[in-house]
């Protein structure tokens, strides 16, 4: 029962800027829908929601981003994808390069702004996400894993076992100077 | 990067943006040919309007066609990029390609250019990737590319014997007694009692009367529920033995062969390469007379049918393990013997479900201010015992059985290599508790969990399924 080591890599540190932007926004959308919905809520309800909305914007603005970004960690060894995250769930995550069917990168509006894009990862079950990296390093990572998922089949790993290792040296480092 | 699309793209993709407006337009232009007396110029601003839509759209399109560039990466991997403003790129290795879909629409063939779709086993509708417009060459440079990573097709030395099973008639009537998902009912019997309720209640004095009139409305509400039940019921056996009839299945060397249907029969092949995982379903009612269908978790492209999904209808359970064993010994194992979740995690299994069912009681017993529905309230408490008892899990041979149940109880055996991807997951209470869940994702359809395992048994398994 070996002992994976842990991911090491982080997002972008501009990642929290992204986050801390939808969650306010998120969080105004609230506001607004509440204060618009006022007459069709009971009389205390009202109050506590609005309370709620805008303690999720003051308390959680500043403190969600920071905490989903600590807890964020990726890697992209030869044989597989480890992800870990979440701040009440925590999620750890292993996809075997053999599984990886695409991988698309992709770049929202506030991506744009601040030069980060997500990298999407596909498998026959569903689809995983590493968020917000710079875009340099979205578009390296994806390379990299479609490079490696390439080789990595199946029949290649039971009759070859020769691969070349070309990890470790190549990894894109520049995804943690914050 | 790569190369563009042919520039009939810029065609295909206006067209796509104007048949995506096209419906807009043509209400305002019904409204104003139509809305009062025909007016030529109501008529003349439509034409206006759509003019300037098709411009729009054509604008559209260029950019479209502009911004996205596409690449086979010297027989590697697909390449696509789109967008300028949101930038979404997409790389599929060709070792991953499924299959490649070679259309000519109208607009494509106007132009003597095809439209490319590349489909993993992904299995979403449509491609991965789609390319509007590449002429010939390209779709000929495709093929070879593609033939020259195809591996060649395996020759079996000599055919081995057959084995195949077919569905026996009493089995049929059995698994279309057994058919009725308590799913499926439940909420049909919610409704209709609400229904039956507001039917036989006095309409201008139902609130004040209801108290009293409460054992007659009960009564109908009973009945009508009764009645829609039986319509469920008998509705879901008749779709079994419709579905189901004559069902057969056969091993021929590295395929399965399905045949099924009563009025419409069915052939499906699949290839025991792409199936990933068994699933062992046992809902209440075949459970308590020890029977479950067994169904088969399939990688394949999205225009194969879901309906290969079924391996066998209905097995005693006992019978499960001897069955796969000569059809599908891929993926044999054993039924029991599986490791339960700690004693410590049942009130974690009983807990949720049964707040839930309170609250929910407890709501709807405020809202239609009668007493009855607080019946409900206690049901989480079985429903969480229930699923504490059938959680269990095995690792073994680099095999992998996990049960749990919703309201079937499932079991699902698989080669720990054949996943998808694996995960490791601990709440907050979880980790006071030295809790954890694992979950293990064969395909869109199985995703074995179990949740509450000890810590240390669930970073063990976790880590054992592992890497390799």
């Amino acid at each position: 029962m070996s002992a994976i080591p842990e991911p090491a890599q982080r997002l972008a540190p501009h990642a929290r800027w992204a986050w801390r932007a939808t969650w306010s926004i998120g969080c105004c959308v609230a506001l607004v829908a509440i204060a618009l919905a006022r007459d069709a809520l009971p009389a205390p309800w009202e109050t506590i929601a609005l309370a709620l909305a805008l303690v999720a914007l003051v308390v959680g603005t500043p403190l969600v981003p920071e905490l989903r970004w600590r807890r964020w960690r990726w890697e992209v060894r030869e044989h597989e994808i480890d992800l870990q995250r979440g701040i009440l769930v925590v999620r750890r995550t292993l996809i075997p390069m053999a599984r990886v069917q695409h991988v698309e990168t992709e770049r929202g509006v506030i991506g744009q702004a601040l030069g980060l894009s997500t990298v999407e990862i596909h498998t026959a079950a569903g689809s995983h996400e590493i968020p917000l990296l710079r875009d340099g390093d979205a578009g390296a990572i994806r390379s990299r894993i479609a490079e490696l998922a390439r080789t990595d089949t199946d029949e290649i790993a039971r009759t070859d076992a020769g691969e070349p290792a070309r990890m470790d040296a190549g990894e894109p480092a520049g995804t943690d100077d914050g | 990067m790569g190369s563009r699309l042919h520039p009939a793209a810029i065609a295909v993709y206006a067209v796509d943006a104007l048949r995506q407006g096209a419906f807009p337009l043509l209400v305002i232009l019904a409204v104003s040919v139509f809305g009062g007396e025909f007016d030529a110029q109501a008529a003349l601003r439509a034409a206006g309007f759509a003019l300037m839509g098709t411009v729009v759209a054509a604008l559209a399109g260029a950019f479209r066609w502009a911004t996205t560039r596409y690449s086979f990466g010297g027989g590697e991997t697909v390449r696509l990029r789109t967008g300028a403003l949101s930038v979404k790129e997409v790389e599929i290795p060709f070792a991953r390609v499924q299959a490649v879909d070679v259309e000519q629409g109208p607009i494509q063939r106007l132009f003597g250019v095809y439209k490319v779709e590349v489909q993993t086993g992904g299995g979403g509708q449509g491609g991965e990737v789609v390319l509007g417009a590449v002429d010939e060459r390209e779709v000929a440079h495709l093929n070879e590319l593609l033939r020259r990573g195809a591996p060649d097709a395996l020759e079996a030395a000599d055919a081995p014997p057959a084995p195949e099973r077919r569905l026996t008639d009493r089995r049929l009537a059995l698994a279309a007694a057994t058919s009725g998902q308590l799913g499926v009912l439940l909420p049909v019997a919610a409704g209709a009692a609400q229904l039956g309720q507001q039917l036989f209640e006095d309409p201008i004095e139902g609130e004040r009367t209801l108290i009293g009139a409460l054992p007659e409305g009960v009564l109908a509400w009973v009945l009508v529920a009764a009645a829609v039940l039986a319509l469920a019921w008998l509705l879901a056996a008749l779709g079994t033995v419709v579905g189901f009839g004559g069902f057969a299945v056969r091993r021929e060397r590295d395929e399965l062969r399905i045949r099924r249907g009563l009025l419409q029969r069915r052939q499906a092949t699949l290839r025991v390469a792409r199936v990933r995982a068994v699933r062992v379903v046992e809902s209440l009612p075949r459970q308590a007379l020890g029977l479950a269908a067994l169904r088969v978790e399939v990688i394949g492209h999205a225009k194969e049918q879901a309906a290969a999904q079924t391996l066998f209808p209905l097995l005693r359970r006992d019978e499960i393990e001897p069955f796969l064993r000569e059809l599908l010994p891929e993926m044999a194992d054993a039924l029991d013997g599986l490791a339960p979740p700690p004693k410590r995690a049942l009130r974690r299994y009983v807990l949720p479900p049964l707040a839930a069912t309170a609250l929910l009681g407890a709501a709807a017993a405020l809202a239609l201010s009668s007493p009855w529905p607080l019946l409900v309230a206690p049901l989480g408490a079985p429903y969480g015992v229930l699923g504490y008892r059938a959680a269990g899990w095995r690792l073994r041979d680099g095999r992998i059985a996990i049960r749990s149940r919703r309201l079937a109880c499932s079991t699902v055996l698989a080669p720990a290599a054949g996943r998808e991807s694996h995960e490791l997951a601990q709440t907050a209470l979880q980790r006071r508790a030295r809790l954890a869940d694992v979950a293990v994702a064969f395909g869109k359809g199985t995703i074995a969990r179990i949740r509450h395992l000890d810590a240390d048994d669930a970073r063990g398994l976790w880590a054992a399924i592992g890497p390799r």
